[in-house]
C-alpha cells in the first residue's frame, strides 16, 4: 500500500487530476476495443473501480458483462478470477479451504488452498444463483477486504473489487440478494441493449476470424494511486448537504421525505449510501475536469448509487413504481 | 493564487452576489404576488361590501334616498384595495436571500457546476489544500463573467384557478346591490286601525295624514329614528281586537266592519257578545233550543252550496225527526247545568249506524269549525276536543250481525287510538328472535367479462433505451406447476376451448345472455346469507 497521497499545491492537483483523466481513459479506450457501445456501463464499472467499490452488473443474457468485466481485467493488469454461481456451490469453493497435504518429511499437513476469492478482480456472474450461505461468504470480502478461513484471516490485495452479474430474467431458481449484501455494492448497473449501429460493430468483430487482444495499459499501483487521488478531491459544504438530504429523503418518515416515498417505500439508504454517493461524485468531479464535487455530480451518480439501496414495498410494487421512481422523485 | 488575484475574485463573487440577491427579490416579490392573487382577489368585496354595509344603514336611520361616496368612487376602490394590498405587502415582506441561494443562482445560470459558490466556501476557509486552491483558481473566469448575470424571470403568465375567482361576481353583485339601496327610499307603516297603509318616509302629504304626532316629528327632522313599522298580520291583529274588546270597537269606525273580511266580523260580534254577556249567557239556559237562530241561519247558507244534494235530501228527515242532539247543543244550547255537548257528540258519533250519519257528523264537524272561531270568547270554551273520539271496540262486527265500517278489530278506525292503545304494542305478527344461519355459500352471482386479444402495436424505440426491465423481456414470474401440473391446465383449456370456441366479432357484439357460453367466464361467489 502506497503512502497518502498529499497535494499541497494547485500544480500538483492539476497534475493528478489530469493523471486520472488520462488513465481513465487509456482504460476506458483499451476496453471498447473488446466492448461495442455499453459507453454508460463501462464508465460506471471504471468509477467503482476507481472509487474502491464494487459493482452489480444486471442485465439479460448476451449483453456482455463478463465480457466487459474479464476485458477490464486484462486492461488494468490485474489478477482475475471468474465464479459462475450454482444453487450447490459452498462457500469454500469461493473463499478456498484448507486441504490435507503431505510435507517433505512424509507427515501431513493442512495447507489453504485459496478460492477464486483471492484476486483482484472478482467476477462473480450469475451471483443470485447461489445459496444465501454462498452469498454471506461474500460479505466479509466486500466489506472487509478479507477472507476467514477456519481460524485464519487472509488479507485480500488490493485492488480488490467484485463484480458480480445477475440476470433479471430468470427469477426461478435464484435466491435474491439479502439487503446487507445490496448495500455493499457502490454501484447498481443496468446493462441495456446496444444501440443499431453497435450490433453491426459487434458482428463484425465477433463473427470473422480477427481476434482482440487488449493490452494491459495500466496496472494496480496506478489504480490504487488514482484512488487517493479521488479521495483527495474536496466535498464543499454545501454539496455534503445535499447528498445527506438525499438519503436521509429516500428513508420513509424522514423530514426531507416527500409524501410518495413514505407511501412507497418500505426501506431507504443507508448511510453508507452517502459514502458512496461522495466518493462516486468524486470520480465524476475528476472526469469533468473539476476540483470539487458539485451537487450536478450528485444528481447524476444518485440512480446508480441508490437504485439497489431502496426497497419499494408492496403498494409502490402494485402501482409500479421502481427504485428509479423514487429516486428520481427524490430528486425532484 | 497570489493575494492580487484573490482580491479579484473575492471581488467579482461579491458582485455576482449582490447582483444575483437583486434579482432574486424581484423574482422573489413576483413568485408572492403570483402566490396571492388568489388572497387579493377576495378583498375585491371588500368595498362593495362597505358600500352595501353604509347604504343598509343609511336606509335603517332614515337617511334621504343617495349614496355615501359615488358610484365611480366604490368602483374605484373596488379596484384599488386589492393591487394596493398586493403591492404593499410584496413591497414591505422582507425577502431574504442568502449568499449561498445567490451564488448558486448564479452558477445554474451560467452553467458553472457551482464553481462560485464552491470557491467562495473555499476562500473562506483558513487551510485550503492543492485541490482546494486549484478549485479557487478555476472559478476566476467564472465569476468575472459571472458579475453581469441576467436571471431567467420564468413564466410571466399569471394563473388564477377558476374557484378562486369567485370574490369577483360577488363583488360585483355588491355593487349592483348598493347601487339599488341608493335608488331605495325608507318606507314605514301608518298606524291606522287597518295597519295595511305603509307611508313613505318622504312623502309629506302622506306623514301629514297620519295623526301621530310622532311622525310628524319624522317629516321635520330626518334625523330621528322612525317608529316601529307596525306588524300587520292577521293573527297578532285579531288577538289585539280580542283583548281590546269593548273599548277598542268603541274606536273603530262602523264601515270597518264592512271593509273587512270574516275576521272583523266575528270580531264585532264578539266584542258585542263581551260588550253584552247577558244576551249571550241567557239564551241557553233558558231552553233547549239554539241560542242565536239568526246566527245560525246567517251562516248555514254558505256552508249548504257546498253539501250536495244528496246529502241535503238526506238530511233533511234527520234534522226533522231528531231532538237537538249533543251536536246542535253545542253550538249555543244549553239544557242546566249538566248539559255537557261533549258527551252528547261522542254518543251521537258511536252510534252512528249508517255512512248517512257519518257525513252528517263529518258536516257538523265542519261547522264546529266554524263555530270555534265564533264562539271564541263568548259562552262557549273553546272545545278542540269535540272531535269524534276514537273507537275502542275490539270487535270486527258492530253489535249482533251489522258489521262495523270502521271497526277493524284493533281498537278503533283512527290512527290515533292506534298510536296509543295498549293493541298497538301487541305483536301481531311472531317474528322469531333468532335466525338460523344458512350452511352453504350463498348465492352465486356470474359475472361475464369479455376480452378479446388484440395486437398492439407500438414503436419499439432506440434499442439502447429500452431496458430489460421496460421491455418484455423484462423480469417474467414463471407459474411454479410441475409438469403434470401444467399439461393438465393446458388439456383443460383446449378441451374447454374446443367445446366453447371464440365468437367471432359480429356475436361478440350482441350482448350476452346466457354466461356459461361466454369465452372468459369470471366466478365471484357473494354470500348473502349469514353463516351460521
Amino acid at each position: 500500500m502506497s503512502d497518502t497521497l498529499t497535494v499541497d499545491n494547485p500544480e500538483m492537483a492539476r497534475e493528478a487530476a489530469a493523471e486520472f483523466r488520462s488513465v481513465h481513459a487509456s482504460i476506458r479506450a483499451e476496453v471498447a476495443r473488446m466492448i461495442v457501445g455499453q459507453d454508460a456501463t463501462v464508465d460506471g464499472v471504471l468509477a467503482a473501480l476507481f472509487a474502491a467499490g464494487h459493482v452489480l452488473l444486471e442485465g439479460v443474457p448476451g449483453l456482455g458483462k463478463t465480457l466487459l468485466v474479464s476485458s477490464i481485467g486484462e486492461a488494468i493488469d490485474l489478477t482475475f478470477s471468474r465464479i459462475q454461481f450454482t444453487p450447490d456451490m459452498m462457500p469454500a469453493d469461493i473463499r478456498g479451504t484448507n486441504v490435507l497435504t503431505e510435507d517433505e518429511a512424509g507427515g501431513t499437513k493442512l495447507e489453504f488452498q485459496a478460492g477464486p476469492l483471492v484476486a483482484n478482480l472478482v467476477l462473480a456472474d450469475e451471483i443470485n444463483r447461489a445459496t444465501p450461505r454462498t452469498q454471506a461468504a461474500l460479505l466479509e470480502s466486500m466489506q472487509e477486504k478479507q477472507i476467514s478461513v477456519g481460524n485464519r484471516t487472509i488479507k485480500l490485495e488490493e485492488p480488490f473489487c467484485v463484480m458480480a452479474t445477475q440476470n433479471p430474467v430468470e427469477q426461478e431458481g435464484t435466491y435474491p440478494l439479502p439487503e446487507a449484501q445490496l448495500d455493499r455494492f457502490l454501484f447498481k448497473l443496468v446493462v441495456g441493449y446496444p444501440a443499431e449501429n453497435d450490433y453491426r460493430t459487434i458482428l463484425r468483430r465477433t463473427t470473422s476470424n480477427s481476434e482482440v487482444q487488449l493490452n494491459a495499459v495500466s496496472d494496480a499501483a496506478t489504480i490504487l494511486r488514482m484512488r487517493q487521488v479521488v479521495r483527495a478531491v474536496p466535498v464543499p459544504e454545501h454539496v455534503e448537504t445535499e447528498a445527506i438530504q438525499l438519503v436521509m429523503a429516500t428513508q420513509p418518515g424522514n423530514k426531507y421525505t416527500p409524501s410518495m416515498i413514505n407511501e412507497v417505500v418500505s426501506l431507504g439508504a443507508s448511510p453508507r449510501g452517502v459514502q458512496s454517493l461522495i466518493l462516486a461524485g468524486k470520480v465524476r468531479a475528476l472526469l469533468e475536469g473539476r476540483f470539487a464535487v458539485a451537487g450536478e455530480d450528485l444528481r447524476a451518480v444518485a440512480p446508480d448509487v441508490l437504485r439497489h439501496r431502496i426497497l419499494v414495498n408492496f403498494q409502490g410494487m402494485s402501482d409500479g413504481i421502481t427504485a428509479d421512481d423514487v429516486i428520481q422523485e427524490v430528486l425532484k | 493564487m497570489n493575494q492580487q488575484k484573490t482580491a479579484l475574485l473575492t471581488g467579482d463573487i461579491e458582485a455576482v452576489a449582490q447582483n444575483t440577491s437583486r434579482q432574486i427579490k424581484t423574482l422573489d416579490q413576483r413568485s408572492f404576488i403570483r402566490a396571492n392573487i388568489s388572497t387579493a382577489l377576495k378583498l375585491l368585496i371588500a368595498a362593495p361590501l362597505l358600500a352595501v354595509t353604509t347604504q343598509l344603514l343609511r336606509w335603517l336611520f332614515g337617511f334621504a334616498a343617495g349614496a355615501w361616496l359615488p358610484w365611480e368612487a366604490w368602483i374605484f376602490l373596488t379596484c384599488v384595495i386589492p393591487a394596493v394590498w398586493l403591492c404593499g405587502e410584496a413591497a414591505m415582506r422582507q425577502f431574504q436571500v442568502t449568499r449561498h441561494r445567490a451564488l448558486r443562482a448564479a452558477d445554474e445560470q451560467i452553467g458553472s457546476s457551482d464553481r462560485i459558490v464552491t470557491a467562495d466556501e473555499f476562500l473562506r476557509r483558513t487551510s485550503r489544500d492543492g485541490f482546494m486552491q486549484a478549485a479557487v483558481e478555476d472559478a476566476v473566469d467564472w465569476a468575472a463573467g459571472g458579475r453581469d448575470t441576467v436571471l431567467d424571470r420564468g413564466p410571466a403568465e399569471f394563473s388564477v384557478s377558476r374557484s378562486s375567482l369567485w370574490p369577483v361576481p360577488v363583488a360585483i353583485t355588491a355593487l349592483v346591490l348598493a347601487g339599488l339601496l341608493t335608488q331605495l327610499e325608507r318606507a314605514t307603516v301608518a298606524d291606522s286601525p287597518a295597519g295595511h297603509t305603509v307611508t313613505p318616509v318622504s312623502d309629506s302629504t302622506s306623514v301629514e295624514q297620519t295623526p301621530t304626532p310622532k311622525k310628524q316629528l319624522l317629516t321635520t327632522n330626518d334625523q330621528q329614528p322612525p317608529p316601529k313599522q307596525i306588524d300587520s298580520s292577521p293573527d297578532q291583529h285579531s288577538q289585539r281586537a280580542v283583548n281590546r274588546q269593548g273599548a277598542a270597537n268603541a274606536a273603530i269606525p262602523d264601515n270597518a266592519e264592512e271593509s273587512q273580511g270574516k275576521v272583523n266580523e266575528g270580531e264585532t260580534r264578539e266584542s258585542r257578545q263581551s260588550a253584552n254577556p247577558s244576551s249571550a249567557k241567557g239564551s241557553p239556559s233558558a231552553s233547549g233550543q239554539p241560542s242565536k237562530p239568526g246566527d245560525q241561519t246567517k251562516t248555514t247558507p254558505k256552508k249548504k252550496q257546498q253539501v250536495t244534494p244528496k246529502n241535503d235530501r238526506k238530511k233533511k228527515p234527520r234534522k226533522q225527526n231528531d231532538k237537538p242532539s249533543g251536536a246542535t247543543a253545542g253550538q249555543g244550547s244549553s239544557k242546566g247545568s249538566d248539559n255537557n255537548a261533549a258527551p252528547s257528540d261522542w254518543a251521537s258519533t258511536s252510534q252512528a249506524a249508517t255512512p248517512d250519519d257519518k257525513d252528517i257528523e263529518d258536516e257538523d264537524s265542519v261547522d264546529d269549525e266554524e263555530e270555534e272561531q265564533e264562539s271564541r270568547g263568548g259562552v262557549q270554551p273553546n272545545m278542540r276536543d269535540r272531535r269524534t273520539p276514537v273507537n275502542r271496540d275490539l270487535q270486527i262486527g258492530f253489535g249482533t250481525d251489522r258489521p262495523n265500517p270502521d271497526a277493524n278489530g284493533r281498537g278503533g278506525p283512527g290512527g290515533q287510538k292506534k298510536s296509543r292503545g295498549v293493541a298497538s304494542l301487541v305483536l301481531g305478527v311472531p317474528i322469531p328472535d333468532r335466525v338460523n344461519g344458512q350452511p352453504n355459500k350463498g348465492r352465486i352471482r356470474i359475472t361475464q367479462q369479455r376480452i378479446t386479444p388484440e395486437a398492439e402495436q407500438s414503436d419499439q424505440g432506440p434499442a439502447q433505451n429500452r431496458s430489460p426491465r421496460d421491455g418484455i423481456v423484462g423480469p417474467i414470474h414463471h407459474p411454479d406447476f410441475s409438469p403434470w401440473l401444467q399439461d393438465l391446465v393446458k388439456r383443460y383449456f383446449l378441451d374447454r376451448r374446443a367445446r366453447f370456441p371464440l365468437r367471432t366479432s359480429a356475436t361478440q357484439s350482441a350482448p350476452a345472455t346466457n354466461s356459461v357460453n361466454t369465452p372468459q367466464t369470471i366466478n365471484a361467489t357473494e354470500s348473502d346469507a349469514p353463516q351460521s
